[in-house]
């Protein structure tokens, strides 16, 4: 099987988010992706798009918002490009695990997931575009799709 | 996502299936908002849920929070083994109960 993996463009806007994870379903489907790494690049992908999202673009603009998903070498690599404000998610504190029901917040949580699951992170701010770049090891991650 | 409710032995449950995330959660956190009258548990069976993320979580805390205010048990049963890991790495299962399925829930909560 040819394996072009995704290169998708999305607008600013929540509604795109169904296009988006109907992309990456049909994608593991036909890669005949591990389910856990199925389920990874889908939750790495609702938790940046969606905060790129709400909170790249505070002035109301339009935006764009890439997201490219390849295979190589035992491993798939997921990058996610926007060209929102500058934030690089990997420095925002992580969230309290241990507060009660009453204190808890979300705020981190995503980021704090997503790190967890990922097999690698990284973070560049390249002409005016948020770049992360995630890794899912695909040796060893078992039960197919 | 589809969003079934039912009631048994005055447990309000809430059966959620497919993906909860960003586009998706609001919906959850309208349909969780009230707790009708005379329930004496909250109930949420992710039986079918395929995928959650940290929108989904913010709708279950929420719906966890009200249910401490009015002093009635909420639980979660039959998590995916990918949900169940999400709720572990968040911290979640620490804060609510989760069960293996539908029936042992019920016995916890009645």
């Amino acid at each position: 099987m040819i394996d072009n993996g995704i290169d998708i463009r999305l607008v600013n806007d929540l509604s795109e988010m169904d296009r988006l994870g109907a992309a990456l379903d049909a994608y593991a489907d036909a890669a005949d992706l591990p389910a856990r790494v199925a389920f990874n690049v889908s939750l790495a992908v609702d938790e940046f798009v969606s905060n790129a999202i709400n909170h790249g673009y505070a002035d109301g603009r339009r935006g764009e918002i890439a997201v490219k998903v390849a295979r190589e070498d035992g491993r798939l690599t997921l990058v996610i490009c926007d060209d929102g404000d500058a934030f690089d998610p990997f420095t925002a504190p992580p969230p309290d695990l241990d507060a009660s029901i009453e204190d808890r917040r979300i705020g981190g949580l995503g980021v704090h997931l997503v790190r967890r699951f990922a097999d690698g992170s990284a973070y560049a701010r390249e002409g005016g575009r948020n770049v992360v770049t995630l890794h899912f090891d695909l040796q060893g991650a078992d039960t197919p799709h | 996502m589809q969003i079934d409710r039912s009631i048994e032995n005055a447990v309000m449950i809430t059966t959620v299936k497919g993906r909860l995330d960003s586009s998706s959660a609001q919906r959850l956190d309208e349909v969780l908002a009230v707790i009708p009258e005379g329930s004496n548990g909250v109930l949420l069976d992710f039986a079918e849920l395929v995928f959650i993320s940290s929108a989904g979580l913010r709708v279950v805390l929420k719906a966890a929070k009200l249910a401490r205010g009015a002093s009635i048990p909420l639980a979660v049963c039959s998590l995916s083994p990918q949900v169940h890991e999400v709720f572990e790495v968040s911290g979640f299962s620490a804060l609510i109960p989760i069960h293996q399925s539908r029936e042992t829930a019920l016995v916890a909560l009645t």
